[in-house]
C-alpha cells in the first residue's frame, strides 16, 4: 500500500448509523420519529441532525408507540417516513406496524437490535391479522446503506411497512462509506394519500383497515379488503426472495446465517475451504420473505448443513422448513449476550465459529 | 493488503481518540477503513479499546478482530485481546512509562517509547496517545504524516480547538523518536522510518 494515495476519496468515514441515516434521506425519507433505546439511539441522534437540514421533521418522542403513530400518520399523508428502536421498543410498536400493513400505509422500521433474538419478531409479526413484515437484514454498514434505500422503495411499491434488522456492529462500527443512490424504478404516484387535496369536494381519501368506505363511496368491505390483502404479501413472497449462495454446489457441508453473524460465518467458512474442507454458505437477505426454494437448492446433497445464529434457535425453523433434508440441520450458535446487555457476547467471533464447525464435522464424520 | 490494529489502554488515555485519528486519516487519504467500537462502559480508568483496519480495496476483516497484525498498547492494566491475537510477526508499539513488553508476549516485534513522560514533558500530559499513534505511523507507514495531523485537527470539537497546536506537537514527537532510533523494525513497505521533524 502506498502511502501517497491522494486521490479525492468519495468515500467518508461515517457511523454506520449515520450512513443508514443518510441513506434514508437519500432515499427522501423526510419524516423520522423515535425514543432513545441503545444501539438504536445513535441512528436518531444522525436523524436529528441531518433531518432538518434536507427540510423534513425529526420528532425524539414520548414513547415507541407514539413514535409509530406519528410515522403512520406522516406516511398515510404520502411522505416517505421511518421510525425504529431495537426489538424491545419495536414490540410495543406491533399493533401499528399491523394496522399499517393491514391498511396499506408504507413506512421503514428501523430495528437496530442488540442480538439476534428478534428474528421471530421481524417475519412473524406480533400484530393482529393476516400480514407479514418484508424484513432485509445486512451483513454490514455498505449493505445496510443500499438496503435502506431499497426498503423505502419496497414499502412504497407494495404499500406496506419493511423492517430493516440492523444490529450494535452495523449501528456502531465506524467505516469508509460512501452513500450512493441506488437506480431503482420508478413508482406510481401516491394517489391514495392523504394529502388534503380533495378537501371539500366530497371526495376525501381514507385509510382505513376496515375499508368500509363511505355512504357515497362505498369501500370494498373487510373480506374483499383482506383477501386483496392477502393476495399481496403472497405476491410479495414470492417477488422478493434475496439471498447469498457461497461455493454451494456439491459441498457436503453448508453453513447457513445471517446479518452480521454471516459476515463472520463466511469469513471462517472461506478460511475452511482453502483448507480443503467441502462447505458452503448460504445467507438469507431477507428474511421475510424467506429464501426457501434457493436453500433447498443449495442444500442439495449437503450432508449436514449448520445454522449459526445468536439466539435459541429462531430462522433454524425456516431453514428445517425447506432444508432438501430435514434431518441433517442442526443448530451450532446460541444465545450471547454482553455483559452491559447492549451487544453480543463472546459467541459471535471467528475463532469460537470455527471450533464450532469443526466440531461438527468431527462428530459426524 | 489489510492491517489490522487493536489500540488498547484505559479510558482517559485517549483511545479512542487514537483510533479515530488513525481511520479519518487513512479515509482522507482514499483508503479504505473502518473502526469498530467497544462495547465496555466508558468510564476514565476502565477498559478501553480500539480497532482500526486500513486497506487499499474493499476490507474483509471483520469487526471483532480474529488476528492482527500490530497493536499499540498504553496500559498493562488492559491488554485486552492483544497477548493472544496479535501475529507472532506483529507489530507492538508500547507506552513504557507504564507497560512491561513482558506483558504482551515476547514473540513479536516490540517498539517501546515512554510517551508518558515524554507527553509530560512537552508540556501535554493528555497527548500521550497521540505521540504513540505519530510514533505507530513512522513505524508502519500505513498513513502520511500530514494526513495524521489533519485528521486530528478535523477531529476536534470546537471547545477544543486549542489544543490542535499541542497535539500536533506530540504526534510530531512520536514521529521523531522514531526517526532518533536505529533499533526498530524495517518499516512494512521496505524503506526508512519516515518521520517528521520536531
Amino acid at each position: 500500500m502506498s502511502p501517497a494515495t491522494t486521490a479525492a476519496p468519495r468515500r467518508e468515514l461515517l457511523e454506520g448509523a449515520e450512513a443508514i441515516a443518510r441513506a434514508a434521506l437519500a432515499a427522501d425519507c423526510r419524516f423520522f420519529a423515535g425514543y432513545p433505546m441503545s444501539p438504536f439511539t445513535p441512528l436518531l441522534e444522525s436523524m436529528a441532525k441531518l433531518m432538518p437540514e434536507a427540510g423534513g421533521v425529526c420528532i425524539n418522542v414520548e414513547s415507541e408507540i407514539e413514535g409509530v403513530n406519528m410515522t403512520l400518520g406522516a406516511a398515510a399523508a404520502g411522505t416517505r417516513a421511518a421510525t425504529g428502536s431495537c426489538g424491545q421498543g419495536i414490540a410495543l410498536m406491533q399493533e401499528a406496524i399491523a394496522e399499517a400493513a393491514l391498511n396499506e400505509t408504507p413506512f421503514v422500521v428501523f430495528n437496530m437490535a442488540r442480538n439476534q433474538q428478534d428474528y421471530f419478531q421481524c417475519t412473524r409479526g406480533g400484530g393482529w391479522g393476516d400480514y407479514r413484515t418484508l424484513t432485509l437484514a445486512p451483513k454490514d454498514v455498505a449493505e445496510a446503506v443500499e438496503h435502506t434505500q431499497l426498503l423505502f422503495h419496497l414499502a412504497d411499491r407494495y404499500r406496506a411497512p419493511t423492517v430493516l434488522y440492523g444490529d450494535p456492529l452495523i449501528a456502531q462500527t465506524r467505516v469508509g462509506v460512501e452513500i450512493a443512490p441506488l437506480d431503482l424504478p420508478p413508482l406510481p404516484p401516491k394517489d391514495w394519500a392523504l394529502d388534503g387535496t380533495q378537501g371539500g369536494t366530497g371526495h376525501s381519501r381514507q385509510v382505513w383497515t376496515w375499508a368500509m368506505g363511505k355512504a357515497t363511496e362505498p369501500g370494498p368491505g373487510p373480506d374483499a379488503h383482506w383477501q386483496a390483502i392477502a393476495a399481496k404479501f403472497e405476491e410479495i413472497g414470492a417477488a422478493e426472495q434475496r439471498w447469498e449462495a457461497s461455493e454451494t454446489d456439491g459441498a457436503e457441508t453448508l453453513v447457513v446465517a445471517f446479518g452480521s453473524a454471516a459476515k463472520f460465518t463466511e469469513w471462517v467458512v472461506e478460511g475452511l475451504r482453502a483448507e480443503g474442507h467441502s462447505i458452503g454458505q448460504f445467507r438469507p437477505i431477507t428474511l421475510w420473505p424467506f429464501p426457501g426454494e434457493a436453500l433447498a437448492a443449495a442444500s442439495e446433497g449437503a450432508r449436514r448443513v449448520l445454522v449459526f445464529e445468536l439466539n435459541a434457535g429462531q430462522m433454524i425453523d425456516d431453514v428445517r422448513q425447506f432444508a432438501a433434508d430435514r434431518s441433517v440441520v442442526r443448530g451450532i450458535g446460541g444465545v450471547s449476550i454482553h455483559e452491559s446487555g447492549l451487544s453480543y457476547g463472546p459467541l459471535l467471533d471467528a475463532p469460537e465459529i470455527r471450533r464450532r464447525i469443526l466440531a461438527a464435522l468431527e462428530e459426524e464424520d | 493488503m489489510e492491517h489490522e490494529v487493536l489500540i488498547v489502554g484505559i479510558g482517559g488515555q485517549g483511545i479512542q481518540l487514537v483510533g479515530k485519528t488513525l481511520a479519518q486519516a487513512a479515509t482522507d487519504s482514499g483508503l479504505y477503513a473502518m473502526l469498530a467500537a467497544d462495547y465496555g462502559g466508558e468510564m476514565r480508568g476502565g477498559p478501553s479499546q480500539s480497532t482500526v483496519v486500513v486497506g487499499d480495496g474493499p476490507l474483509r476483516a471483520l469487526p471483532i478482530l480474529p488476528e492482527a497484525g500490530a497493536a499499540i498498547v498504553m496500559h498493562d492494566k488492559f491488554t485486552g485481546p492483544v497477548p493472544e491475537r496479535v501475529r507472532p510477526d506483529g507489530l507492538v508499539v508500547l507506552n513504557s512509562s507504564i507497560v512491561d513488553p513482558a506483558a504482551v508476549g515476547d514473540a513479536h516485534r516490540v517498539v517501546a517509547l515512554p510517551v508518558t513522560e515524554m507527553a509530560r514533558e512537552l508540556g501535554a500530559p493528555q497527548a500521550a496517545g497521540l505521540i504513540i499513534l505519530g510514533a505507530f505511523v513512522a513505524v508502519t507507514g500505513v498513513v502520511d504524516h500530514d494526513r495524521l495531523v489533519s485528521a486530528m485537527t478535523s477531529l476536534l470539537p470546537p471547545y477544543r480547538k486549542q489544543h490542535a497546536e499541542a497535539n500536533a506537537r506530540a504526534l510530531a514527537a512520536g514521529a521523531a523518536a522514531v526517526a532518533e532510533r536505529g533499533d526498530l523494525p524495517p518499516h512494512r513497505d521496505g524503506k526508512a522510518p519516515q518521520g517528521a521533524a520536531a
